[in-house]
């Protein structure tokens, strides 16, 4: 599965997590082992995949091999953030920036 | 240091913190989007043919790119010295390199416009709110002071750079464009580190806030009137100008910081 264009619904908790393999979508501001990672957002009509979360800070997407799930912990390597994942608005994840 | 995981979420924190604030790190991020580049495009990239009137807009807008650019390479360079610690005196001096470039790179954009004396014309058309805003950052890096200073310059003078620059970059000519982008690209890093590290800050010294509350009522007005300065010679429209202050002020809240 390669992390995008599934559907966004959300999971329940009991359920097991969906696992993805993550290809390299060109997102070159990392080192390259680390950019799979990542990828661009082209805006508000970019849907994300349950494995996907938006950085808040600087606006790229992070991408983990597993679905994601509120409180999760991810990082930001764009921007060196440290992140929780929360559930938005309508279950939309989100992202919280962990000080 | 410690082994890596599969998964770099997996990774242990402190873990991530010595890999991201290194040289290596920034060395290997930075040759992803700079190698083949020349002043921070693609060498045989197409000049698209501007008017007078769009090749004069420009330069204003550059100059003052150049007069922010100067002041993060003088604060930058500043804070290395009073810096806390190994991690941020590392990053900060990735960061000293990456303003020396942005400044390098807008000159030179500068002169490929006609622009002969590079420096007379940044001075000349510089807008003189940024020029008091440099002016403020430079005070508070002279006194020492380390969270209003990140705070004036990795949040404040950042976010207005990263959403004015990402907005610009939209509608410039190619060039301008790939110059922009390459800074933006840098930015990111600067801007997560000032939120990240004034984050922390303020979580373990709580009474910090009501000083940078003041600093930020001191520096919000000149920052939104730059903004001002540089929105209309971009091409924005009117009702597009409070969506941009906006994403600049997005930064400043997620601080806890509100108008």
């Amino acid at each position: 599965m390669s992390g995008s264009g599934d559907s966004g619904a959300p999971a329940r908790a009991s359920e097991p997590r969906q696992r993805y393999v993550l290809d390299d979508r060109g997102f070159d501001e990392v080192p390259k082992k680390y950019r799979k990672f990542y990828r661009r957002w082209s805006g508000a009509d970019d849907e994300l995949a349950p494995n996907e979360v938006l950085c808040p800070i600087c606006k790229v997407v992070i991408r983990s091999t597993r679905e994601l799930r509120p409180g999760d912990r991810v990082y930001c390597m764009a921007c060196m953030a440290r992140l929780e994942v929360v559930a938005g608005e309508g279950g939309r994840l989100e992202a919280d920036v962990i000080y | 240091m410690g082994q890596e995981p599969a998964d770099i979420h997996d990774m242990d924190p402190q873990l991530f913190q010595e890999r991201v604030h290194s040289f290596e790190f920034w060395f290997e991020a930075v040759q992803g989007y700079l190698a083949g580049k020349t002043y921070g495009h693609t060498p045989d990239l197409k000049e698209e043919g501007l008017d007078e009137d769009e090749k004069d807009r420009l330069i204003t807008v550059l100059c003052n790119y150049a007069v922010g650019e100067t002041a993060a390479l003088e604060g930058s360079s500043g804070l290395v010295g009073i810096a806390p610690n190994r991690n941020t005196k590392l990053f900060l001096a990735t960061q000293v390199v990456d303003e020396g470039r942005h400044l390098e790179v807008l000159i030179h954009r500068l002169q490929d416009l006609g622009v002969r004396d590079a420096e007379a014309e940044i001075a000349r058309r510089g807008s003189p709110k940024l020029v008091e805003f440099r002016r403020r950052l430079l005070d508070l890096v002279a006194s020492k002071d380390w969270e209003a200073a990140i705070f004036a310059q990795n949040v404040i003078l950042e976010a207005m750079e990263f959403a004015v620059f990402r907005r610009h970059a939209e509608g410039a000519d190619p060039v301008t464009r790939e110059v922009l982008l390459g800074i933006i690209k840098d930015e990111r890093r600067h801007i997560g580190f000032g939120e990240n590290e004034l984050g922390r800050r303020l979580q373990s010294a709580p009474h910090v806030r009501a000083r940078l509350g003041e600093v930020r009522r001191e520096l919000d007005p000149l920052v939104l009137a730059s903004f001002d300065d540089v929105t209309e010679k971009i091409g924005l429209s009117r009702d597009e100008r409070p969506e941009l202050a906006r994403s600049y002020l997005r930064a400043v809240e997620r601080l806890g910081f509100t108008p």
